[in-house]
């Protein structure tokens, strides 16, 4: 068979896959702890039909596939309105591709394992005094014979209140440049001295959650790298999802240009020239938003991708999204300012306000829009660095 | 396969012949270069004597041609071309084809006309948006329902430059009165079809044209800025131009990318789609040129320094072929039905 004909083939078997499958009634979830529930019941499912992992090597069940491959199963997916998986999203991406990159034989055959039966992983990276500026992080840990021992504070870990393990970005030396006393640990949830306390965002949900550690003693086996080196594992860590993420939501959003047209509809703005140009408008905004993210992981799979092209792809994407619902809120007139229960698993739920204040989660998690626009200035425009300690 | 080699042989001959360093070749040098490379044939189909390419084909020459201001009327021969090639039903279409890719220029117009015919089918009325057409022996006309070719001289002709702020390029209009003696090429239904049909590649060619330009625009204020220095340092070190430069550069990649996925289907998608692209791309060549004027400074407001050429040649695309609110509103149109 050629590749195409083997891209058709696999498409038309998870299309009758999840026919069969995909999961109804998880939009209707209104209590976030069930919605987690729902989330690994989906997970599970997806993991015996091969399809959760098709990123992981070949010598697990459902890995070894291409980036083409992937990318027919994301599209299906979203196809299918399936809900996102958010949360194994970090252990089935950002952890695992730690370990396939920097963990040790050990390592591997414990944890990889387990993720495949459901255990889940949070990130703990960014700190109240480093959110852009990442490797600022102060959370100390000090090394006491064959243990670290852990104090400091995390934030913005999403679902950390349901995680059993954590990807651990940790200070172990202040010496040097501030990326070298990096050290990367594996800590368990469970451990004393371990606290989670969800977030209240402005939408009334919980997605995110802080994480204090006090003296939260973590063995030197559950180190990934050496001591000091944990910001290049932060990268492997960082550089596992590969733009199918913004294919599938740039896709899920143009499925939910429907919900604009109903709302046109629901207030009869159908004869409102004005309001026919920002929806078309926003149509085409949400097309090149889709187009681009197609091509940027074309680009990556030809090998042909330039530094600064996932920024592009990211910022592209999220104004496409704030786009998206402020329209939203702007034609859903005084309803939308009635507060309405929020759900969860999807950025396009038609509660306008709620998926207005959601989308900045993507104009601001993940690297600011504001960094992605240093980044593509600096690395893909080669405009010049500010100099080190520019005061102006 | 052979296809994307043939492209990117093409594209590589028109970045070759017209590179965006030589702006604004002049223009009858240009039109010969245009015709020697044979750029009129690419989409033309190989029983026609043509390439046979794919429409990515002409819009990858136009992108090419758009960075250096091209002087050369690309776009509205390969319409007139494409046209003629479409009417199926002309007898003296073979020939009309040699003509025109031998060299003689045919324009279709890009602004809408007015032009009413008479009972004794005898035309009056204006046609606007003939580019360069004193270099024109005829012109093709959408009028009463069919396409016609006209003279550009003749008994109750005349043709009548209309200066235009855009420096690269020039417009003209074409005075009819009670003329007769035009061409039909194809009417009725036909027409309607080759309508349509002329429409995908308009749009392609003016997003393109649009596109090369945008980037040409871009790399010139980017290099502007880094060589530029105030308070001791380039102005390419300022974080407030790097992010609106930043921003200037997704949407041109953006546009890109939809103009291509467009330019890929363009012969199944509804004109609607490629006419929002177009927009999409003209609103981009807009915005680039805009806000590089504005961050060249002082310089930018100077004859002498070329990025003005740029912005002029933007405002006038974003008139051709349709306004970008008028797509807009018909792409929401279209939406409203798609997602009923």
């Amino acid at each position: 068979m050629t590749d195409q004909a083997l891209l058709d083939s696999l498409r038309a078997q998870v299309r009758t896959w999840l026919a069969a499958n995909a999961p109804e009634g998880w939009r209707d979830i209104a209590v976030h702890s069930e919605f987690a529930d729902s989330q690994r019941q989906w997970f599970a499912k997806l993991v015996k039909a091969g399809y959760a992992i098709p990123h992981w090597p070949a010598e697990w069940q459902g890995g070894g596939r291409s980036l083409a491959e992937q990318k027919v199963i994301y599209e299906e997916l979203a196809r299918a309105d399936c809900p996102r998986l958010l949360l194994s999203f970090v252990s089935s991406y950002h952890a695992a591709s730690t370990f396939f990159e920097c963990g040790t034989e050990e390592q591997k055959a414990r944890y990889l394992p387990r993720i495949l039966d459901g255990e889940t992983w949070c990130q703990g990276f960014s700190e109240p005094g480093a959110g852009s500026d990442l490797a600022a992080i102060r959370t100390k840990a000090e090394r006491r014979g064959d243990s670290y021992v852990v104090n400091g504070q995390k934030i913005w870990s999403t679902m950390a209140q349901y995680a059993d393990k954590c990807l651990l970005l940790v200070r172990t030396s202040s010496d040097g440049p501030k990326q070298a006393g990096i050290t990367f640990l594996l800590m368990d949830m469970n451990a004393p001295g371990v606290s989670v306390r969800p977030i209240s965002q402005i939408q009334g949900d919980e997605e995110f959650a802080e994480i204090f550690l006090d003296n939260v003693v973590i063995p030197v086996s559950e180190r990934v790298g050496e001591e000091g080196k944990g910001w290049a594992v932060a990268q492997a860590t960082l550089s596992s999802e590969r733009g199918l993420t913004l294919l599938e939501l740039s896709n899920r959003m143009k499925g939910a240009l429907c919900r604009v047209a109903e709302l046109i509809r629901k207030h009869s703005h159908e004869g409102d020239a004005g309001v026919m140009r920002d929806f078309g408008q926003l149509v085409t905004q949400v097309d090149a938003a889709c187009a681009i993210a197609d091509r940027f992981l074309e680009n990556r799979i030809a090998g042909i991708e330039r530094p600064g092209d996932a920024s592009i792809v990211k910022n592209t994407y999220s104004r496409a999204l704030r786009a998206y619902s402020a329209l939203g809120v702007r034609l859903g007139g005084i309803d939308e300012q009635y507060r309405a229960p929020i759900t969860f698993g999807d950025l396009n739920t038609g509660n306008w306000m709620a998926d207005f204040m959601n989308s900045y989660a993507w104009t601001i998690a993940g690297g600011t829009e504001e960094v992605q626009r240093n980044i593509i200035a600096e690395r893909m425009l080669e405009m010049p660095r500010e100099p080190k300690g520019w005061v102006f | 396969m052979g296809v994307l080699i043939e492209l990117a042989e093409l594209q590589d001959s028109a970045s070759k012949a017209f590179p965006a360093s030589g702006l604004m070749p002049d223009r009858a040098q240009a039109w010969q270069t245009v015709t020697e490379l044979g750029f009129l044939m690419v989409d033309l189909p190989e029983d026609l004597g043509g390439l046979g390419l794919p429409r990515e084909a002409a819009a990858a020459i136009a992108f090419e041609l758009g960075k250096g201001l091209c002087t050369a009327p690309l776009a509205s021969a390969l319409l007139a071309l494409r046209a003629i090639a479409g009417a199926e039903g002309f007898a003296k279409r073979a020939e009309w084809i040699e003509r025109i890719v031998g060299g003689e220029y045919v324009p279709l117009n890009l602004l809408p006309g007015g032009i009413v015919v008479g009972a004794d089918g005898a035309l009056t009325g204006t046609v606007s948006g003939l580019f360069e057409a004193d270099m024109a022996s005829h012109v093709l006309i959408g009028a009463g329902g069919a396409y016609r070719l006209v003279p550009t001289a003749g008994p109750g002709i005349t043709l009548t430059e209309r200066p235009l702020w855009d420096s690269s390029r020039r417009l003209f209009d074409l005075e009819l009165t009670g003329v007769s003696g035009s061409v039909v090429i194809a009417d009725g239904a036909a027409a309607a079809a080759l309508h349509d049909e002329i429409a995908r590649s308009a749009h392609l060619l003016v997003a393109a044209d649009s596109l090369g330009g945008a980037n040409a625009a871009l790399d010139l204020t980017i290099e502007y800025l880094k060589v530029r220095k105030q308070f001791d340092r380039p102005l390419a070190m300022f974080q407030a131009l790097k992010h609106r430069c930043a921003d200037l550069k997704i949407a041109v990649v953006t546009s890109e990318a939809l103009i291509w996925a467009r330019a890929h289907d363009a012969d199944t998608a509804p004109v609607v789609d490629l006419g929002a692209m177009k927009g999409l791309a003209t609103d981009t060549y807009r915005l680039v040129t805009e806000e590089a004027i504005q961050l060249h400074g002082g310089i930018g407001l100077t004859e002498e320094y070329p990025i003005h050429h740029y912005m002029k040649r933007a405002m006038l695309n974003l008139q051709l072929c349709g306004s970008l609110d008028h797509w807009r509103a018909a792409t929401g149109r279209a939406a409203l039905e798609t997602y009923s």
